[in-house]
């Protein structure tokens, strides 16, 4: 034969070339094309979570161990976190709950006065830190439960306890069509598939939770140019006529494009113009990461409405967020940001870290720290400076940037959280705007007035002008806003309260009495850090039970001290100086 | 370019596979010591383990082919001679060096040398199945 004629090297190479073309042709055939994933749909280009791992192992270990992956799951026994077993009742305004765990699947069993029992089953979580909610599906939709379970508490519980709605409001309030609204922001690229016409819903999301896209956009067009080990390599050497990467890297933009990816989901945002909800509602959401948010949205502010409804209560009178989903407007209305150049100012990132560090707050131990406002403010790093600049020892939690710059003045998820609205601490806007201030956050018996002075005493420039005397805040601003504040209010006043002292005890007793649940759950979890040993008040329990439960708290103080903390609540809860807010949905 | 001696590939077999054992040593060591270094490395893991397993694996086959063809069980040429010799330094150096200088989440540039050390490989490993001879006749 011809080939055997052939020099035997030659022969070797020809076989070679030969092997190593079929194996080049055998990993082309079981290439994965990534480029045209999900192609004609909204959330075209869109990679799982599990396609991006393949060659970041790291960044998704960091990322799996946060509480964005698991914001929404399929329920299973990993997902589930609530106890189904053991303590798994609860009866709240006559409502008997039940949720049992029963032929491999979750249900929760509503048993009403009328003696009805409804029995549905659980098919996704929302959330896994703080409570987690659950969905079940009627038809094409999904809704959410009223009954959660407060992973915190270990409990179970009614939404009431967690959103601002006072006692006696509708049962079933709380219970949301997943599709309508959470499904934008707890997973990635949502497509609610609205027919407007059928009133039908054929709802997609590119990931459940919140994974890889929605932070660095449709990836596909990147891993299928990432498949060559020769273009990874040369982005690797940062080879400058490397094919583009075509994924976003949000620390690698401009830094009010890189603010909006994370200010999509945590800044609450209207379709603007407000028609553009109709083609989001049946074709998706239209935002990818690394545009320009403003092209599809408007960020929620205090004098915004859909209609008659008012996004106002979710503020304070100043026009600073008071609730959690809002950090992109507090942060973009920080002079730190405003002062900062357009496209290279602060940003989400310059504090927080989304692959590394603590999970809860995505803040590494440095940025816990006054390191995370040195890194521009570094006059302030030496404790000299620092205490000139405080008035507080350097040791002193009065020296740490966040409690005065950021303070917890802002409710969400049964937390006081730090505002994102950077500013001077300004006591003088509890007068003005019924807003908490970060000196009485820790100073809760000083009266906003008298906090006033010492500011001007302490500070002249940051409050030079004399505000004309309020004498309705010569009260201590704890035990004044506790019970004339609004209900945030007063919950985040009971939130700076904890743990009680012996000197607040009595008013948080007083506190228990709030017709607002969240009142009372900040009220009995500063109370039982005092005495860790008593009964626990339960927040959601009956008048009478809950009486019951007090009783035994009463003996702690004398009479008279009590008798004082009552009279306060019976003096100061007229003073109120709003009606009662609805807010958190 | 001469071709080594079988003596010379014998040599380069049992020298190879002694640093390469030491170097397994050294992983087991950074295992139950529990270095990060290593264990909290993961592309460094891997291409540290796969330089470990090459550089033995591929140093015996050296041993091997070099005695065989000592007692004239095979002919070992100069193409196979040296492509078994430079294919057997450049495949577990190149994840070696590759695990040792790495890019995030990738081998580093010195994994270039496995691709190269592989077909150096295959071409010998043909070229020697080629050159067989078609009766053993072993030198007593």
């Amino acid at each position: 034969m011809t080939f055997l004629r052939i020099s035997k090297p030659l022969l070797a190479w020809v076989v070679s070339v030969f092997v190593l073309f079929t194996i080049a042709a055998a990993i082309w055939a079981v290439a994965p094309d990534y480029a045209s994933v999900r192609a004609g749909r909204a959330d075209a280009g869109y990679l799982e979570s599990g396609d991006c791992r393949k060659c970041h192992e790291t960044n998704y270990a960091s990322w799996h161990a946060t509480f964005h992956r698991t914001m929404t799951q399929e329920a299973n026994p990993t997902s589930m976190l609530g106890d189904f077993e053991r303590e798994n009742t609860i009866t709240y305004q006559g409502v008997r709950s039940e949720m049992v765990r029963e032929k491999g699947a979750y249900w929760m069993k509503f048993t009403g006065i009328d003696g009805v029992t409804q029995q549905l089953q659980i098919v996704r979580t929302v959330g896994s830190r703080r409570i987690q909610q659950y969905l079940v599906k009627t038809g094409d939709a999904w809704f959410r439960m009223p009954i959660a379970y407060d992973l915190m508490q270990r409990r179970w519980m009614h939404l009431n306890g967690s959103f601002f709605f006072p006692d006696g409001s509708d049962y079933k309030q709380h219970v949301a069509e997943w599709n309508v609204n959470c499904v934008f922001c707890h997973n990635v690229k949502a497509q609610p598939g609205l027919d407007w016409e059928k009133r039908t819903w054929q709802t997609e999301v590119a990931e459940l939770g919140v994974a890889c896209g929605a932070c660095h956009g449709p990836a596909g067009e990147h891993a299928q140019r990432a498949l060559s080990p020769l273009t990874r390599l040369r982005w690797n050497l940062k080879d400058e006529i490397a094919p583009e990467r075509l994924v976003v890297h949000p620390a690698k933009i401009n830094s009010d494009r890189s603010a909006m990816i994370c200010g999509h989901c945590h800044g609450q945002r209207l379709a603007d113009p407000q028609h553009r909800i109709r083609p989001m509602m049946s074709v998706g959401d239209p935002y990818d990461p690394g545009e320009n948010l403003r092209e599809f949205y408007k960020p929620v502010q205090r004098d915004d409405k859909v209609e008659s409804f008012s996004f106002a209560s979710r503020f304070w009178d100043d026009g600073s967020p008071r609730l959690t989903a809002y950090e992109y407007q507090g942060l973009t209305r920080s002079k730190c940001f405003t002062a900062g150049q357009p496209g290279a100012r602060l940003t989400c990132i310059s504090c927080h870290s989304m692959h590394a560090g603590d999970p809860r707050g995505q803040l590494t131990e440095k940025m816990k720290t006054n390191a995370a406002c040195t890194q521009c403010h570094e006059q302030f790093a030496a404790p000299t400076q620092l205490v000139e600049h405080t008035k507080h020892s350097a040791t002193s939690t009065g020296s740490l940037c966040y409690n005065c710059h950021m303070p917890k003045i802002v409710y969400g998820i049964m937390t006081a959280h730090r505002t994102h609205d950077i500013t001077n601490p300004r006591p003088d806007e509890t007068v003005r705007f019924g807003k908490p201030n970060a000196c009485n956050q820790c100073h809760l018996d000083w009266s906003a007035n008298q906090t006033i002075a010492t500011t001007q005493r302490l500070w002249p420039k940051t409050l030079a002008q004399s505000e004309p005397h309020d004498p309705r805040f010569d009260e201590p601003e704890g035990q004044r806003a506790l019970f004339a504040g609004d209900a945030v209010h007063r919950a985040l006043t009971v939130a700076a309260m904890t743990p009680a002292t012996d000197a607040t005890g009595p008013l948080l007793l007083e506190a228990m009495q709030d017709n607002y649940p969240i009142v009372r759950y900040f009220a009995a979890n500063a109370l039982a850090a005092l005495h860790p040993n008593l009964p626990k008040p339960d927040y959601l329990a009956p008048v009478l039970v809950r009486a019951a439960t007090l009783a035994i708290w009463s003996p702690l103080w004398a009479p008279e001290r009590l008798q004082a903390a009552r009279a306060a609540r019976e003096r100061l809860t007229p003073l109120r100086s709003e009606t009662d807010v609805e807010v958190g949905e | 370019m001469p071709a080594p001696s079988h003596a010379a590939l014998i040599r380069q077999g049992w020298i190879s596979l002694a640093v390469w054992i030491a170097f397994g040593i050294l992983l087991e060591g950074m295992n139950g010591f529990r270095s990060p270094a290593f264990l909290d490395d993961a592309v460094r893991r891997e291409m540290f383990r796969l330089a470990h397993a090459h550089g033995t694996l591929l140093n015996l086959v050296l041993l091997v082919a070099a005695l065989c063809a000592r007692l004239d069980l095979i002919r070992l040429g100069r193409i196979t001679a040296l492509g078994l010799g430079t294919a057997v330094v450049l495949l577990p150096a190149g994840f070696l060096l590759g695990g040792l200088w790495h890019f995030k989440d990738e081998p580093g540039r010195g994994v270039l040398l496995v691709p190269l050390g592989a077909v150096l490989l295959l071409v010998s490993a043909v070229y020697l199945s080629l050159t067989l001879p078609k009766k053993a006749s072993p030198k007593r």
